[in-house]
């Protein structure tokens, strides 16, 4: 692969790359705002300005520039060499560019930053971005300057609201367009534009139209400050108080990697943030997938139930040793979950085998909107999951018409979202025992004899397979709510309560058993995983 | 349970033997002590005696009854604190009486004792401090938890809460009395009574305050 030198350091690019593309594909940052490698550039921020030495047998092109002299108190006429927008030059061989070494390239980006800022308002305190913005970041590697203007700074319109999910700020603004790019080139949906020059610069939404749609909240991730602030967010936390966890999106089967940014503290799941994946989601995710880290709190069954009263899981354990015991084990049906993880369909299967049982199911959330850009029609994180724990599995019709006939009367299930919802529960009811072990309530979990709380995604580390096949694993980030458990372990603890040996305990057997290489888990804190 | 360290034999420590000698029968009678410290007294007696006829010092009886006081009758009464004690907190009060915080949480994140509880939001569209962007729905201090350390006072850009209240935590029955929500602190006034601070805001609606309307432009 050819290289290219960037502050001495060899950087191998693919021929046709820019410059600030290479870098970033290697590991080095180089200052910017508008440039997005998602997006196509426009190299109107300045901020990635190198100085790139001339070949042997050419001349630098120099710049007549008046410097100020404070020694005698005048102008005085200088040459510099011409400054060169990263983003913009493709690398070619051999090329010596001069980034963090060149005075002239440090000058340029305090200039770049104190002109970012002459307007900015400050109110860092009130601003969301606070902690991740790039005006931050960059005034303190580049900047370290006093503000020079005296003047009243020029005022624009504040909290703007673009759309039911966006607010926008122009005053924060540093019309880098990365927002208007995002939703002209990835959301096919040009809403956003600019208007006025200069100071008076500022993004509006088509005339007549909202930012709405399906990839709004995306604008305000690719907002390198704070100018454009989500609705859900908004206020809500410190981004200095929180802590990501890899996690995989669960609001369809195109299994998204997102950052799951939660607060230690509190034990809450805040947001989700999209999490670069080449192969999956590329920089993007949809908004109903990053609405999903709600789900982390909202419809959870938090602790064990028997016929519908509060109980422990000791307790749920014995009503279940009752309710199945004295039946004979191949009878009872088994249900895997298309919301649970790959593991915890293993394990329930692995109990299945136990049992003798032939009678294998799944339940899945009903099929949904789905477009060409990320969302896939099928509403369930791990549908290839549960074909590849159990190719042989029926879907959820197939148990009800088995349960109208009369031939299963005993069920074990995991997980239990059906695709109509609270309107399944007719037949469940002719169900003699039903036993659930969900992390979100569902109309299996209304039906059940005996419910046992599951711990969800946030709070176990598990293998999601998304539609196209890749095995993608979360980390756990939250502590496990009330009385829940991972479902594995609960599976386990039922294995024994009906007189069998598990052949697992831990997660890593199942993994190990299951062919799943280990993950470490990667708890970082948020800063540390910022966004490009 | 077995000890986190192995038990080392005791050891003299600066090993001088202690000297044990019979005590004299004067010093076991205790009298020839008694009489020294007799007279110890009585020097002072007639020491105080003869100060107090000359009038060299206030007489211990009427003394109480006179001006001057030296003896600080607390709660009663108080000694004057220093200009700068930091006293319990209190939230200060725009002109409109509504809470000057914004709730960045820089208070809560300089906290030291993470007795500082913040909950944001907004003011709803159509109030007329909607332009206030950010307000504190709850503000709470732990005044157990706290330290009085001054750095949430330090930490505020927005001087909105200070510890000027010359006041220091009363002692309470229970524990929940010591939390101290929003309204309590915004109700608490500054040495000299007010519920405002010297240094002057530019409120939206106020003729000093810019504006910030798309129309202008």
């Amino acid at each position: 692969m050819p290289t290219f030198k960037l502050d001495g350091k060899e950087i191998p690019f693919q021929p046709g790359e820019t410059i600030i593309t290479a870098a970033y594909k290697h590991g080095t940052d180089i200052p910017h705002y508008c440039w997005h490698p998602g997006l196509s550039i426009a190299a109107n921020c300045r901020m990635c300005l190198v100085e790139i030495m001339p070949a042997a047998n050419q001349r630098a092109v120099m710049l007549d520039v008046l410097e100020w002299d404070a020694e005698i108190n005048d102008y005085k006429p200088q040459r510099k060499p011409k400054l060169q927008p990263s983003c913009q030059i493709a690398a070619t061989e051999g090329m010596d560019v001069r980034g963090d070494t060149s005075e002239h390239v440090r000058d340029a980006r305090k200039g770049v930053q104190e002109f970012l800022l002459l307007n900015h308002p400050v109110d860092c305190p009130i601003c969301d971005q606070a902690g991740e913005c790039k005006l931050q970041d960059y005034w303190l590697e580049h900047g370290q300057y006093q503000k020079r203007m005296r003047d009243e700074p020029i005022h624009k319109p504040k909290a703007e609201v673009f759309g039911p999910t966006i607010v926008y700020d122009a005053e924060r603004c540093v019309m880098c367009t990365r927002c208007i790019r995002f939703m002209d080139e990835v959301a096919h949906d040009p809403v956003l534009d600019m208007r006025e020059r200069g100071n008076l610069k500022e993004v509006i939404v088509a005339q007549g139209r909202q930012l709405e749609g399906h990839y709004t909240l995306m604008t305000e991730h690719v907002c390198p400050v704070g100018a454009l602030t989500s609705k859900d967010f908004r206020f809500k936390a410190r981004v200095w108080f929180l802590r990501a966890a890899k996690s995989v999106c669960q609001g369809c089967a195109t299994g998204c990697n997102a950052w799951l940014d939660f607060e230690p503290r509190s034990n809450k799941a805040q947001r989700y943030r999209p999490r670069d994946n080449e192969q999956v989601n590329k920089y993007w995710m949809c908004d109903e997938g990053m609405l999903t880290y709600a789900q982390a709190h909202e419809g959870r069954v938090f602790e064990a139930k028997n016929k519908g009263k509060q109980t422990t899981v000791a307790k749920a354990l014995d009503a279940t040793k009752k309710l199945l015991g004295s039946v004979p084990h191949e009878s009872i049906a088994i249900v895997l979950s298309a919301q649970h993880s790959l593991e915890d369909n293993w394990a329930l299967v692995e109990l299945g085998k136990l049992l003798g049982t032939k009678s294998v199911f799944y339940t899945k959330a009903a099929d949904g909107y789905e477009d060409k850009i990320l969302i896939h029609k099928d509403k369930n994180s791990n549908s290839a999951g549960v074909a590849l724990a159990s190719p042989e599995a029926k879907p959820f019709s197939e148990l009800q018409n088995a349960i109208e006939s009369g031939s299963i009367k005993h069920a074990i299930s995991l997980g239990g979202i059906t695709p109509k919802g609270e309107a399944d529960q007719g037949v469940l009811a002719k169900l003699e025992a039903l036993v659930v072990i969900a992390a979100h309530e569902s109309a299996l979990t209304q039906a059940a004899k005996v419910v046992l709380p599951a711990t969800s995604w946030a709070e176990q580390s598990g293998t999601f397979v998304n539609a196209k096949g890749h095995k993608q694993v979360t980390d756990r980030a939250l502590n496990p709510q009330g009385s829940s458990e991972p479902a594995h372990t609960l599976l386990a603890q039922l294995a024994r309560a009906l007189g069998l040996e598990p052949s697992w305990s831990k997660l890593k057997d199942l993994r190990s058993k299951a062919g799943l290489a280990d993950a470490a888990p990667s708890i970082v804190p948020t800063t540390s995983t910022q966004a490009v | 349970m077995g000890r986190a360290f192995a038990k080392k034999p005791a050891q003299p420590v600066n090993a001088s033997p202690v000297v044990y000698t019979e005590d004299s029968f004067a010093t076991r009678s205790y009298l020839p002590a008694i009489a020294s410290g007799l007279a110890t007294s009585m020097s002072h007696f007639f020491e105080n005696a003869r100060e107090l006829i000359k009038g060299n010092r206030p007489d211990p009886i009427t003394e109480p009854l006179e001006d001057g006081i030296t003896t600080v009758s607390y709660p009663e009464q108080k000694r004057p604190y220093p200009e700068r004690f930091r006293g319990v907190h209190r939230l200060t009060q725009r002109e409109d009486g509504s809470p000057r915080c914004v709730a960045c949480l820089c208070c809560s994140t300089a906290c030291p004792a993470q007795c500082i509880l913040i909950d944001a939001g907004e003011y709803p569209e159509g109030d007329k401090r909607r332009g206030y962007e950010r307000f504190p729905v709850r503000f709470v201090i732990d005044e157990l938890r706290c330290i009085f350390c001054g750095y949430c006072v330090e930490a505020c850009p927005c001087d909105a809460i200070r510890m000027d209240t010359g006041a220091h935590a009363a002692p309470y029955d229970s524990r929940e009395q010591f939390i101290y929500d929003k309204e309590m602190m915004l109700s608490f006034v500054s040495r000299d009574g007010k519920h405002v601070t010297e240094n002057p805001r530019h409120e939206p609606g106020d003729t000093s305050h810019p504006g910030l309307s798309r129309d202008k432009h």
